[in-house]
This record gives C-alpha cells, sequence and structure tokens, in this order.
C-alpha cells in the first residue's frame, strides 16, 4: 500500500507538436496540501488537470506515463468515476446559471441522489465546509450569479465538495478575486486539508507559502524541486528555486 | 489662448448627426405614412364580424375566419415538426459534431438554405410532398413545405444560442464526473434556451408572412370551410389578403387593409414576445 | 482563528515555556550556592541542555513564520522581538549554568559572612524577581511592569558597583579565603549580566506593544517621562 494518494511517474504530455510535461515523477501524500508554483507556461495546471484526466477534453493532446490514484492506474478507471472521485476547482469562479441550491444539488442529482432530504442535508454540509452558509442561509433559491466573486467561487468549491471526492484540485482558485476573499479562500484550504487531500496550482508564492504543506516547483515542463513548503522556502536546495522563490525571475 | 483646428471635426460631427437624423426621421416617416394609410382604411371594418365570417363575394359579409383557422393550423403543424428537427440538430451539429472540414462545410450550407428564396421551397415542396408523396395540396403538404423553409433558421439559432454558452460551465460539469449527455441537457440547453426560443419565435413570424410557396404548393386562394385534418385544404391570411387586393371592388380593398391590420398586429405581437423572452433569459444567466 | 493567529498564540506559550525554565534555572543556581546544594548545582547544569533546544525550537518557529506567513505591522513586531527576547533568555540561561558551575568549583567553602556583607541574596532576590516580571510583562503585554524593571536594574547596577570594594577589603583581612571571595565576585558580575539581559527583554516587549525603540538610552533616572 503505497504512501500517496495522487501518483504519476515518468509523465510526458505533448500539445500537437508541443511538450509541455517532460519526464514528471512525484507523489502526493494523502491529507495534505501540494502547492505547484513556476512561471507561467511551466507545465502546472497541465499536470493539475492529468489527474482527472480533464486534458482529455482538449483536441490533440498525447500523453504518456503512468498515472495512479491510491495505487489504480486511472486510465483503467470509468472516467466519470475518476472525476467523482476527483473533483476541481477552476481559475474563474463558474457557477450554473441556476439558484444557489441547485448548483450544490447538481453533483448529487448526477451520480443520482433522488432523496430530497439527502440533497438538502448534503447541501447545508457542503456550504458549511465551504465557509458559506452563514452567508446564503435563507437566499438558497436566490441565482448564483447574484453572488459576489468570492463568494460564487466558494459556492463552485461547496459545489465540488458536496459529493464527497477524496481528492480536489484548484487551478488558481483565488487569482480572480480580492485580497479579502482571497485570504478566506487560504483559510478554508488550510482547514480542508484534515478531510480532503488538496493540490492548487498558484502562481502566488506567498499563497503556496501561506496555505501548502508540500511544494513542487516546475520550470519549463520539468519538476525541478519537490519538498515540504518549511524547506522550499527557507533553504531551497536547488539554485533556480531559489531565484524564483526569491522573485529574481518568472 | 491659441485656437486649435478643431472646429472642423466639430462641425463634421454635426453635420453627421443631421444627416443621420434626417434619413431616421425619413425612414420612420414613410412607416408612419404606411401605416396611418393602413389604419384609416381598415380599421372601421374590424369587428367581430370580421373574425367569424366565411369569406364570400360579398365584400361586407367577407371574413378572415378560415384563413385565420388555416394560418393557426398550418404553424401548429409547422412547428410539431420543425421544432423538434430543428433543435436536436442544431445541438448534435453544435456539441457532438466533430469540428472537421465536412463540419464547416455544413455549417455555412445551412446559413444559406435560410438565405434562399421562399419560392423555390414552394417548388421543392410541390414536387416532392405534394406531387411524389402524393399529399395533394393539403395543410400537411404546407406544413412540410414550411418546415423545410424555417428549419435552417431554427438550427443557426439554436447553434448560435449553445455557442453563446462559456466551455467553463461545460468544464464545470464536466471536472463533477458528468457524461456529456448530462452536461449537454442540464446546464448547455437550459442554458442555451432563451437563445432556443427566441430564434423559434423569429421563425415563426417569419413562417406567418410567407405567401409564395403556399401559393406554389397550392394552397386556395378561396376557401370557404374550415380546414378539419391535415389533409384537408386550407388558406392563409397573407393569401386571404392577396386575394382581396387583387379584386377590383374598392370594399374589398378595405376588407385587406382590415387583414394587413391584423396580420400586423400578429407579428408585432410575436416580435414582442420573442424580446420578452429574450430579456427575461438574458437577466437571468448573465456571465 | 487564522493560521498566522495560531501560529503566533503557540511561539507565545513557547516563550512562556522558556522564560519559565530560565527563571527556575537561575533561582536553582543562587539557591544552590546560598543553601550549599551540590545536587541542586548538578541539576541545574544537566538542564542547560533543554534551554538550549527550546531556544533552537523557538528560532525556527519564528524564522518559519517569517518566511510562510509575512506577518506585517504588530504582528511582525511580536515575531522579531520574540525572537530577540528568546536569545537574550538563553544568555540568562547559561549564566545560570555559570553560577552553577561556580558553586561548585567552590566546594562549599563559602563564607556566608561575605555573602551577607557584599549583598548577593538581595541581588539575586531582585534579579529572580526581575526575571517574573518580565515573563509576566511579556505573557500580558504589559509595558508598564516593563518599564518598572528599569529602576531594578540600577539597584543590581549599584550592588556591582560595590561589590570590588566590599570584596577588597574582605581579602584584605582573610588572605587564606581569596578562591572562594573571588568566585563570589564572579558570581555577582554574572548576576549584573543578568540583570542587563533582562532589561535588554523589557525594551523588546516595549518595543512590539508600542513601536518603540529605547535601546542604548539611559533608563530608570530622572528620563522617566521621556521613555
Amino acid at each position: 500500500m503505497s504512501m500517496f494518494k495522487l501518483e504519476t511517474k515518468n509523465a510526458n504530455l505533448w500539445y500537437g507538436e508541443k511538450q509541455a510535461l517532460k519526464n514528471i515523477s512525484i507523489g502526493i501524500e494523502p491529507n495534505t496540501v501540494t502547492a505547484f508554483i513556476g512561471p507561467s507556461g511551466c507545465g502546472k495546471s497541465t499536470l493539475l488537470r492529468c489527474f482527472n484526466r480533464m486534458n482529455e477534453l482538449i483536441e490533440n493532446t498525447k500523453i504518456e506515463g503512468e498515472f495512479l490514484m491510491d495505487d489504480t492506474d486511472i486510465y483503467d478507471m470509468d472516467v466519470y468515476e475518476l472525476r467523482k472521485r476527483v473533483g476541481m476547482v477552476f481559475q474563474k469562479p463558474n457557477p450554473f446559471p441556476k439558484s444557489i441550491f441547485d448548483n450544490v444539488a447538481y453533483g448529487l442529482r448526477i451520480i443520482g441522489e433522488k432523496n430530497r432530504n439527502a440533497i438538502k442535508d448534503k447541501v447545508e454540509l457542503s456550504l458549511k465546509n465551504a465557509a458559506l452558509w452563514d452567508e446564503v442561509n435563507g437566499i438558497l433559491n436566490k441565482p448564483a450569479l447574484s453572488l459576489s466573486g468570492g463568494q460564487q467561487q466558494r459556492l463552485c468549491i461547496a459545489r465540488t465538495l458536496a459529493i464527497e471526492p477524496s481528492v480536489v484540485l484548484m487551478d488558481e482558485p483565488a487569482s480572480s478575486l480580492d485580497p479579502i476573499s482571497t485570504s478566506k479562500i487560504e483559510d478554508l484550504i488550510y482547514k480542508l486539508k484534515q478531510k480532503f487531500t488538496i493540490v492548487i496550482v498558484t502562481h502566488n508564492m506567498q499563497q503556496a507559502a501561506r496555505v501548502s504543506n508540500k511544494t513542487a516547483f516546475f520550470y519549463l515542463g520539468e519538476l525541478i524541486e519537490f519538498d515540504n513548503t518549511e524547506k522550499m522556502f527557507t533553504d531551497p536546495q536547488n539554485q533556480r528555486t531559489q531565484n524564483y522563490v526569491t522573485g529574481r525571475f518568472g | 489662448m491659441k485656437s486649435y483646428p478643431y472646429t472642423s471635426a466639430k462641425s463634421t460631427d454635426k453635420v453627421f448627426k443631421y444627416i443621420a437624423l434626417s434619413f431616421t426621421v425619413f425612414a420612420l416617416g414613410i412607416l408612419v405614412v404606411l401605416l396611418i394609410d393602413i389604419f384609416s382604411k381598415g380599421i372601421a371594418r374590424i369587428n367581430w364580424d370580421f373574425f367569424r365570417n366565411l369569406p364570400s363575394r360579398h365584400a361586407e359579409k367577407s371574413g378572415i375566419i378560415t384563413a385565420l383557422a388555416g394560418m393557426l393550423s398550418l404553424l401548429f403543424f409547422t412547428i410539431v415538426i420543425a421544432l423538434p428537427i430543428g433543435i436536436l440538430a442544431g445541438i448534435y451539429l453544435q456539441e457532438y459534431g466533430k469540428k472537421n472540414r465536412l463540419a464547416k462545410f455544413i455549417e455555412i450550407n445551412i446559413s444559406n438554405l435560410a438565405g434562399v428564396p421562399s419560392v423555390i421551397y414552394g417548388i421543392l415542396g410541390l414536387t416532392l410532398f405534394v406531387r411524389i408523396l402524393k399529399l395533394g395540396n393539403s395543410l400537411i403538404a404546407g406544413a412540410l413545405t414550411l418546415s423545410l423553409l424555417i428549419l435552417p433558421i431554427i438550427i443557426v439559432a439554436t447553434r448560435e444560442a449553445i455557442r453563446a454558452v462559456p466551455d467553463s460551465l461545460r468544464e464545470g460539469s464536466y471536472g463533477m464526473g458528468a457524461t456529456k449527455w448530462q452536461t449537454t441537457s442540464k446546464i448547455v440547453f437550459p442554458a442555451a434556451l432563451g437563445g432556443i426560443l427566441t430564434g423559434i419565435i423569429l421563425a415563426v413570424s417569419r413562417a406567418i408572412g410567407e405567401t409564395a410557396p403556399l401559393l406554389v404548393i397550392g394552397a386556395l386562394v378561396y376557401v370557404p370551410f374550415i380546414p378539419e385534418g391535415p389533409k384537408d385544404q386550407f388558406t392563409t391570411l397573407p393569401i386571404q389578403i392577396f386575394n382581396w387586393t387583387s379584386r377590383p371592388q374598392a370594399a374589398f380593398i378595405v376588407n385587406a387593409a382590415a387583414g394587413i391590420i391584423v396580420l400586423l398586429l400578429i407579428t408585432f405581437l410575436l416580435n414582442g414576445l420573442a424580446i420578452y423572452v429574450r430579456n427575461k433569459w438574458y437577466k437571468k444567466i448573465k456571465y | 482563528m487564522t493560521r498566522l493567529q495560531e501560529e503566533l498564540k503557540q511561539l507565545r506559550e513557547s516563550l512562556s515555556n522558556m522564560a519559565i525554565l530560565v527563571t527556575n534555572q537561575l533561582k536553582k543556581s543562587v539557591y544552590s550556592l546560598l543553601d550549599e546544594d551540590e545536587d541542586l548545582a548538578n541539576e541545574v547544569i544537566a538542564n542547560e541542555k533543554r534551554v538550549n533546544a527550546l531556544e533552537l525550537e523557538i528560532d525556527r518557529d519564528c524564522e518559519y513564520i517569517f518566511a510562510l506567513l509575512n506577518p506585517v505591522a504588530h504582528d511582525m513586531r511580536f515575531v522579531f522581538s520574540t525572537l530577540k527576547i528568546n536569545a537574550d533568555m538563553e544568555r540568562i540561561g547559561d549564566y545560570g549554568e555559570g553560577i552553577a558551575k561556580l558553586v561548585l568549583l567552590g566546594k562549599k567553602a563559602f563564607d556566608k559572612s561575605l555573602i551577607k556583607e557584599i549583598k548577593l541574596k538581595e541581588m539575586s532576590d531582585t534579579s529572580i524577581l526581575m526575571m517574573k516580571d518580565a515573563t509576566k510583562a511579556y505573557c500580558e503585554d504589559n509595558t508598564k511592569i516593563a518599564r518598572s524593571i528599569f529602576a531594578r536594574d540600577l539597584e543590581l547596577n549599584e550592588i556591582n558597583r560595590n561589590a570590588s570594594a566590599v570584596a577588597e577589603y574582605y581579602i584584605k583581612n582573610n588572605m587564606e579565603r581569596i578562591p572562594q571571595a573571588l568566585l563570589i565576585v564572579s558570581i555577582i558580575r554574572k548576576l549584573e549580566r543578568v540583570g542587563d539581559h533582562i532589561t535588554n527583554i523589557a525594551e523588546e516587549v516595549i518595543f512590539y506593544k508600542e513601536a518603540k525603540v529605547l535601546r542604548h538610552i539611559e533608563k530608570g533616572k530622572n528620563n522617566q517621562k521621556e521613555i
């Protein structure tokens, strides 16, 4: 039984002719927050989207290497099952044009939950887990798009949490939000790791430092360094890592 | 203080404003004149009898009931046929179809079909539905012909509405493990619904006004009975108006004017409905 | 509570523990002299390892908080001050160990009359009181108590100044007891240094609370109003 929740061995990925991932091997431990950092175009989002096979939605991608979740090859699994166990939160909040309640209940209805009380309870629980319940209790039937940007993003998090995935992937979840919403989301991420395994891509190094236990630094499609966050930000081993975290480039 | 040479730009601005204004007034003016003409000629004729009477050789007794009934039945069948095919085709082509050269070819040609003169559809309908399929000059043949006519409009409107749904919504759905069908039916289609409905209403209001293709397939000009089934012969309001305008008696011109008023009213109502639906949908899903 | 607030709370607790540990070291070391208890002295020497380990831990915690959580304003001053107070406390602990080692060297041959004359007990009592006050000032963010420490340090300085004269007189009259007299003077000097470090701690507490820098200013005299 491996100690990793998610793992990849010798991952390579091409968008057409361009190679976006070069021989990546990395293991994500359960109940941790792992941050992927690096300059634009370094492959961090691409790697993230491999874990729930979202890259398959883009045409002309070629993938090589092993991708494992709980020691099972994710390409042997039903992709819809995989995506229910590995949830994703996107950069720009994308709530559905439905009510707040229906947004969170969407996933439950997709998996076939019919019991209305069960749905109601799970919606409440997810909104509480996403630190949004106090703000929306009583207006659950209002359109989701009437919420502010930060609230919409927390709604998207609640929506993902509702189907109880074991992993949550976050692709720059706070980059389109104001500072106060950002810090609310960071506090949320820090608390969520007790129940979930979280991988977050961020171009904001200080954010990675604040919320993660482990940090991986990527550059031009390669994994340069991967270590405990404390080590990465006080004494990184690789010169390129040092240059990046001290703001010398990127 | 030196005066800068921008006075010429300012005066060009003014000139353009006045020219544009005068053209607008002119165009609206013509429209207003036409409307006043029609209304003054026909408004006196509008009463319950006008709506209830069958057409007759006597202008005062002529009514539009058969034309209205024919038009509404025709519309009913047209919608029943064209709607499902048009929407499903639109969804398939936009969401499921591969995006290759063939697909682009199809897309261009469907748009072209929307611009084909309606009389061509009439000829096609005559050959295919009336003669080959032996449906005769019936409501069903008319409905099938009109369906062909408005199908491209519905397909294009559906595709545009679906195209306008942002990919981020689809991603959000797929990210939760939804299948393509679940995503299309629960997220994409509801989001596109307003645009689709608007397109349908506009297609229908186009169909209402079509006269040429119906004449070609043999819609009767003088129909003294209300059609009872799809195999029956029929007439429509535009045809009825056409009929009245070709009569020499002045009283029939009054009838024609009254018929035009009714037709205009129906058209305005439908367009108003389209605008209402579009606005309501727009508010609901502001991206 | 945000993560930063949690970390700051833990840091405060760690330093409080350090303060208690070091105060006890100091207390035990002077009582090992006054009660002629060599076991107590050995205890102090053995415990020095714990003081050093705790100092390293607090240093590392401060480092991580600065690197990862970017504290600003009074949070930043708090971590900054804690880091410096940590260093002062470790030195105080060192002096405690140093006193204990001197006690062992003396081999119970200390003259109680000299101890009384040189006012060693008063000095040690005052320094322990100052240490307790400094701990209280830090734990409760109390700058009033912090300021009271400056005046007490003057008492220590006074005793230290007189110590040479007292020792000189004693040695002239007790030539055979020079070694232990010198040891006692060394202990006095160490206690004076302890007082200085405790004063530093008080300055750091005031810096943290009020953003006022009081280093290198003469305190405890007539300029009380200015500080």
